[in-house]
This record gives C-alpha cells, structure tokens and sequence, in this order.
C-alpha cells in the first residue's frame, strides 16, 4: 500500500513541472487528498510579522544551506550505515570507520594537511576553546602571555577572558580602521612567556582578511604556536597550513555548505603542539576530543571540503561579480554608504554597510523580506554596537546602522537586485522622516550642533 | 589490456545536458533550482573545450554520476518542500 502512494508521488513529480508554487502534498496527505484549496495568500506570520514568502536568503556568515551533493553523501549514514566508527567487531563499525577517515582525508586536502593532522569535533567553537585553554593549560608552567585580537570571535575572547580568571595574561591588540592588525604591534607585545597567537583568517563581520603569512613568518621567529580560527576563510580562500605556518586551526562544517553540529581541529605534527583535552572519555580522536564522531556529519563535512576545493575558484568569481553588483546598485541610488572594514584584503562574500542618517533596528525591521544580518550578530541579544565595530573606530550612529549582506553559491542576481531595491526603498523612507537627515541637506554640520539639555 | 571505452558522442554529451536541466527544473527550492541550471550550462560551457578523449570520458562519467545525485536530490527536496515557497518564487 506504502509502495503504490510512494510510486504515485513519484510520478506526479516526475512529470513535466507545470506551476513551481503548487504546495506539494506530502505522501501522508496524499491518502487523505481531497482537493485543498491552496491559499496563495497565506504567508507566514511570526513574531508579529506579516511576510507572503520566505526571504531571501543573504545571511550566509551566519549559517549556509546544506548542498544537495553533501546531502546526498549524508544520507546513507542515517539511512543504512548507522554504525558507530569505534565498533571494530562488525561490517557496521568498518564501513562507518572507513567513512569517518575518508572524509579526514578530504579536510586534510583542502587546507593541504596530512590526514592525521585533523580532529573532528563539534564545531568551530569546540575547536577555539581547545586550541586556546588547551593549549594554555598543558604549557602553563613556562607560558602565561596570550596574544589576540579585539576582532576574535566571542568564543575566543571569552576562553581569554576564562584564562585571565586563572591568572595567565592577555594582550588584546588593537585593530586599525580597515580592520587589520598592525604587525609591528603584534612583535612588540611578544614576550619571552608568550604561549600563543590567536587570530581569525576572515572575519565573520566584517569580512577582512589578516595578513596571515606575515603573522606566520613572525610567530615561526620566535617560535610561538599560531591559532587561526578559520572557519569563514574554510573554502573560500585558499587555504595552505604550511605557508601561513599555523599550529593550529579551527574549521566549522556548516560555513562551507555542510551540516551543521560538525568541526574539525588541525594540530600541527611537526613540531608537534600538544593541548590538554577539554573533553575526556573514551580516548576518541587521538585522546583530544572524546566522544563518538558522528559519522553522517562528518562525511557531510568531507563532502562539503571536496566540494569546495573543486567550485573555489568558480565561486570566488561569482560572489565578486554579486558583490560588485550589490554594492554598485546601492550607491547608484543612495549616498552615506559606508563599507566597513578594508576593501581590498576582503572576502567579497561578506559585505558590511553602514548606512548615515537611519537608526539600524527600523532599518532591519523593515527588510523582513530580506534575511541579512546587522553588524552585531553575535551579541544581537542585547542593545550595544558590535563590539568589532567599534575595535574600528567606528562612530556609535554608524555602528548601529550596520548591515551585513551574505553571499554565497547559491545566490542569484535577481536576489542582489531584489535586495538592492528594498534595502533602498526602505532607506529612503527612512531618511525622508528623519530631521536629522534634512538638517544635512541643508548643509548643517551635525557634529557642530550643540543639544540644549532639557 | 587496453579495450578503450570509446569517448561519448555528441548526441550523448547533448542528451546528459538536456537530462540535467530537465532535473534541475524538478528542484522545489528556488535557490537549488537556479544553481544547477547555472552551474550545468557553465561546467558544460567549461568542458566544451576538453580534447583528450581519457578526460572526456572521466568528465562524462562525473556527469552521469551527478545526474544521479541530482534526480535523488530533486525528490528529497520535493517530499520536504515547506508550505510556503520562497519570495523570488511567489513575487516573479
């Protein structure tokens, strides 16, 4: 009975595609089918707001879509090959331990590792709080000094801050307005208890990418371990461990277009650098990281690198001519438009705005169509500017008016040109009400303003 | 040892791409369904070029392979298609 519905939708679906906004029938509801009448002008409607379709999707540093190709690498492992890869007595824990090591050897390959370089873990989070308290921890009788970054990823910024609790020092340099690091700053807070150097590749806010061999060749002088968290740069930038001199790097599986709850760790092997396991158990992964390695996700992950390895250099292209049209269809309508952080050593899929005269919480609530980020993603909970925003300098309005739009493989340039033209539209809005905005017309200087207390 | 697999013919190589974009158009998701579109006619447009017959065949047989993947995939998105379809979808 099954099997007839099944054969039954099949070929419904397999016939010539007429209207592509149909609502398909599920197989359950195709045993209940009477004729619903679809209702095209339903929508979605949550948390009070009204939209006729999904948005379109330009938030790609927060999370990518899953491949359909890596989906399909996924699928036998949830289906069929469920073994745990630690099982050594049967087919099950063979199949699924061949799985887990070819898809090693896929990560190692896109970042020009050796397989046994790289650990799984849960995500690129796990991975900063190894490399950082790990590390700290295991050489803590000679090494108390960490030097970062004030752009790092909260995860690591907040392992600093959990070692300052436990007495090590930390040196948070500053960034300048483009968003890199000075090299010479970084020489000169090096000291001779320094136990390692933390810096992010790409950056997921503002998308700016530091001058990693430099910082390499610094930390190769005077021998100091080089953490990269590289899970926005994973694919989209070519990535060598050998040429940037990295100890160790952290990789996020669902920032390459794989699934999400999957990382993966690189340890240096020559010379080797040691950390101390956050997660202790059965001695999984080399004894760094415990725990069963989830097999679907990580050859999920595999599939995601090799994936990425073969549509780089198509993709670079593509998201650079989308990000050229983007950013030329906004100032051909609006002026104020302000990129933040340096244009030329960037990621063209990571372009932050900032928009001048319009206040950034009525500007996101009114691009409900569009999915895209403001400045602060990762501290959205609360009220504050990023705090990578202002590491830049970064004037507090400016801050607030932030806007991140993602681009990715899948984005098309009716999404970019459907994008431009709300985000113009409801900027124009926004500034034809506000005062502010007219006083500049007029050509009043706004800094020289003097607010009367009340 | 040698028995050659005779690289595809013209007709063959016409015929995978045609299947291609006629799987593509099964895609439910509109981002999905642009992306293949696309992304057949310049991996065809790319390999139009190729004259070494070994890599012709290996390059045919890749597509054959992602055809596959493409026809499993088309009907995973189908029985899992949300209710309400994109934005691009409805407006165009």
């Amino acid at each position: 009975m099954a099997s007839k519905i099944i054969s039954a939708t099949i070929r419904r679906s397999l016939s010539p595609r007429t209207l592509p906004h149909i609502r398909p029938l599920s197989t359950a509801a195709a045993v209940t089918a009477a004729a619903e009448p679809y209702d095209e002008t339903a929508g979605i409607s949550m948390k009070g707001v009204k939209i006729s379709g999904r948005p379109l999707y330009l938030d790609m540093q927060a999370t990518s879509p899953v491949d359909p190709r890596v989906l399909d690498a996924m699928l036998p492992y949830f289906v069929s090959r469920y073994g745990n890869p630690h099982s050594r007595t049967h087919l099950y824990g063979w199949e699924s331990d061949e799985a887990v090591e070819a898809a090693r050897a896929q990560v190692a390959n896109l970042i020009n590792a050796s397989p046994k370089e790289i650990v799984f873990t849960s995500g690129a989070t796990e991975c900063n709080n190894i490399s950082v308290k790990g590390v700290m921890h295991f050489y803590k009788e000679k090494k108390k000094h960490v030097i970062t970054t004030q752009t790092e990823h909260k995860c690591v910024l907040d392992s600093c801050r959990h070692l300052q609790q436990e007495g090590f020092d930390v040196t948070y340099l500053p960034v300048k307005s483009d968003g890199l690091i000075d090299l010479n700053e970084l020489r000169s807070s090096i000291r001779t208890n320094t136990g390692l150097v933390s810096v992010m590749a790409v950056n997921n806010e503002i998308g700016v990418i530091q001058p990693m061999e430099e910082i390499g060749q610094i930390c190769k002088e005077f021998n100091i371990p080089f953490h990269t968290d590289a899970a926005q740069a994973l694919g989209k930038i070519p990535i060598d461990v050998n040429k940037w001199n990295v100890s160790l790097m952290s990789l996020s599986g669902h920032k390459v277009y794989g699934p999400k709850g999957v990382g993966a760790l690189y340890m240096r092997r020559r010379p080797r650098i040691r950390v101390e396991p956050q997660m202790n158990g059965g001695g999984q992964e080399r004894g760094i990281r415990s725990g069963t390695v989830p097999t679907p996700l990580v050859v999920g992950m595999g599939a995601a690198c090799e994936l990425a390895m073969k549509e780089m250099e198509y993709d670079e292209k593509r998201v650079t001519e989308l990000k050229d049209r983007l950013l030329n269809g906004i100032r051909a309508k609006l002026d104020g438009v302000v990129v933040n952080g340096s244009t030329e050593s960037r990621y063209a899929g990571n372009l932050n705005l900032s928009f001048a005269y319009v206040e950034g919480e009525s500007l996101l609530m009114g691009l409900k169509e569009v999915a895209v980020s403001s400045g602060s993603a990762c501290t959205s909970a609360s009220l504050e500017p990023s705090y990578v925003l202002r590491a830049l300098g970064v004037d507090e309005d400016m801050a607030h008016t932030s806007i991140r739009f993602g681009i990715g493989r899948f984005t098309t340039e009716e999404e970019i040109d459907k994008a431009v033209e709300l985000t113009v539209n409801q900027v124009e809005k926004l500034r034809e009400m506000s005062p502010l905005y007219e006083m500049v017309k007029e050509g009043i200087d706004i800094k020289s303003i003097q607010w009367s207390q009340h | 040892m040698s028995t050659a697999v005779p690289p595809p013919s013209r007709k063959e190589i016409l015929s995978l791409f045609r299947s291609f974009l006629r799987s593509s158009r099964q895609f439910s998701d509109y981002n999905i369904r642009e992306y293949t579109k696309r992304r057949t006619i310049d991996a065809f447009h790319h390999n139009k070029t190729l004259s070494n017959p070994t890599s012709i065949s290996a390059a045919f047989a890749d597509g054959k392979y992602q055809l596959q993947v493409a026809k499993r995939q088309a009907l995973v998105y189908y029985f899992y298609s949300p209710k309400v379809k994109s934005i691009m979808d409805i407006k165009y």
